[in-house]
């Protein structure tokens, strides 16, 4: 049950590992978007080449991009079935008794299959090939001016950071608790719902208990070396913006552009 | 003022976490389509919210479903999954939490779960209709009309999507607000103590 990986990030010194988080960020978010414009065979193909383009560059091994297409090519396969057998347009290719398929429905399953692999392909580089910690400091800085507006960015984002640095303890610290429990003779794994859910209670209470323990701790520790909140706040971790990231700015906007014309 | 407010920050990072990990070990519930999956991560916003206060509980379902994005993924690449998550636990909270803080006591505790629980089943119903639905539909690229008449197959009073939310998702709300009312007290009247001493300052 436990032999699970959490996060996705695979640690790299490709050209896509090394650009700036800011950047990836901006351009998976941009390119989420503009896939909507794409309507017809070279836009999608645009698409396309842009994202193999990514998952070449970024040297991840095919096994990693297709572990994060797993639990979701059921999905695909669906919708295109979906599409495939309910879309009533174009000419009659196949007709067997309710069983019809038009060209209208093939070719829209097919662009339709290849936008939702496209957007998790895109998505899953952008996580295989930055660090979660990368991401946060990214989306801080790119949510700062916010601050104007009294939202908590700052915050917001140490309280990621410090989710992430405990999700493997406390991962830990709940192997303990199931264990010690399980010698007791608690079952969490099988029987009825009622009987999970009861056995849910004792594993929580003492990771609750624990949690603000650790709270307390850390509190106190961060406090003790002098941490006083945003202002004046010095990064170990420095983001740095250089050419290679506005470069892919700019092929991003480019490839927008590209999209706005040649869609149909 | 400013120590509790970093203990607040702390805690509630660490209850996020945790709601985080008993996501990840949610499991669709028999008899409901596999996207409603039942999980109890909602149980440490509850108690954030109790300890800290409603925004705490919304951080806390933010700051889940973000990690959750983040680290495990969503099956359509664009978050409307965790976003409807965020928006029914977060519904659930405060209106849950709205009634037992009037009245700190245990049964103003389930009164308030179970009326969070109507008002979530409400208007996730309505969210789902309006919302949710057609955004899985865009993304996904199939119409309305297609999922219904897969669910029809399933289950033969769906035949509309009304019919779909009245019979999926209505009833998965429900119960999944009462299973967690279910959980939350045996854990409240375990932790009160504790939950007292962090909120209330140290008199005696």
């Amino acid at each position: 049950m436990f032999n699970i990986i959490i996060g996705q990030y695979v640690p790299g010194q490709s050209v896509i590992h090394r650009l700036d988080p800011r950047a990836k960020l901006l351009a998976v978010f941009l390119f989420v978007i503009i896939i909507f414009l794409a309507n017809n065979w070279v836009t999608y193909a645009l698409a396309i080449i842009f994202t193999l383009l990514g998952v070449f560059l970024s040297k991840v091994p095919v096994r990693f991009i297709y572990r994060g297409l797993k639990p979701i090519i059921i999905i695909i396969i669906f919708t295109f079935i979906l599409n495939v057998l309910f879309t009533k347009e174009g000419e009659l290719l196949v007709s067997y008794g309710w069983f019809h398929i038009y060209e209208g429905g093939l070719i829209q399953a097919v662009f339709i299959s290849m936008r939702l692999l496209v957007i998790i392909v895109a998505t899953t580089l952008l996580t295989l090939t930055t660090s979660p910690i990368d991401i946060t400091d990214g989306l801080e800085i790119l949510l700062g001016p916010l601050k104007k507006i009294k939202l908590p960015v700052h915050e917001f984002a140490l309280m990621m950071s410090i989710a992430l640095r405990f999700i493997p303890t406390l991962l830990e610290e709940t192997e303990k608790v199931m264990k010690a429990q399980s010698a007791r003779g608690s079952d969490f794994t099988s029987g009825s719902l009622k009987s999970r859910v009861k056995a849910i209670i004792p594993l929580l209470v003492p990771l609750f208990v624990g949690a603000f323990k650790r709270a307390e701790e850390l509190a106190m520790a961060m406090e003790a070396r002098g941490y006083r909140g945003d202002v004046g706040r010095t990064r170990l971790r420095q983001l740095i913006w250089s050419l290679s990231d506005t470069f892919l700015m700019l092929v991003t906007l480019f490839l927008t552009a590209a999209l706005f014309i040649l869609r149909g | 003022m400013k120590t509790t407010s970093l203990k607040q920050t702390v805690s509630v990072a660490l209850l996020s976490a945790i709601a985080f990990l008993i996501m990840v070990f949610s499991f669709p519930m028999p008899l409901f389509p596999v996207f409603l999956t039942l999980d109890f991560s909602d149980v440490p916003a509850i108690v954030g919210t109790i300890m800290f206060g409603p925004v705490a509980g919304i951080v806390i379902e933010g700051l889940k479903n973000l990690l959750h994005y983040l680290l495990i993924g969503s099956a359509t690449g664009v978050p409307v999954g965790e976003l409807a998550n965020f928006i029914a636990g977060s519904l659930l909270i405060v209106t849950g939490t709205w009634i037992y803080r009037k009245r700190k006591t245990t049964g103003s505790l389930i009164g308030g779960l179970l009326f969070g629980t109507v008002i979530m089943t409400i208007v996730m119903s309505i969210a789902n209709y309006f919302i949710i639905f057609p955004s899985y539909a865009m993304f996904l690229g199939f119409g309305i009309d297609q999922a219904v008449a897969a669910a029809n197959a399933a289950n033969h009073s769906i035949h509309n999507l009304l019919t779909l939310i009245v019979f999926a998702v209505l009833p998965f709300n429900l119960l999944k607000g009462i299973i967690l009312t279910v959980i939350i007290i045996p854990i409240y009247i375990r932790l009160r103590p504790r939950l007292g001493a962090m909120t209330l300052p140290k008199v005696r």
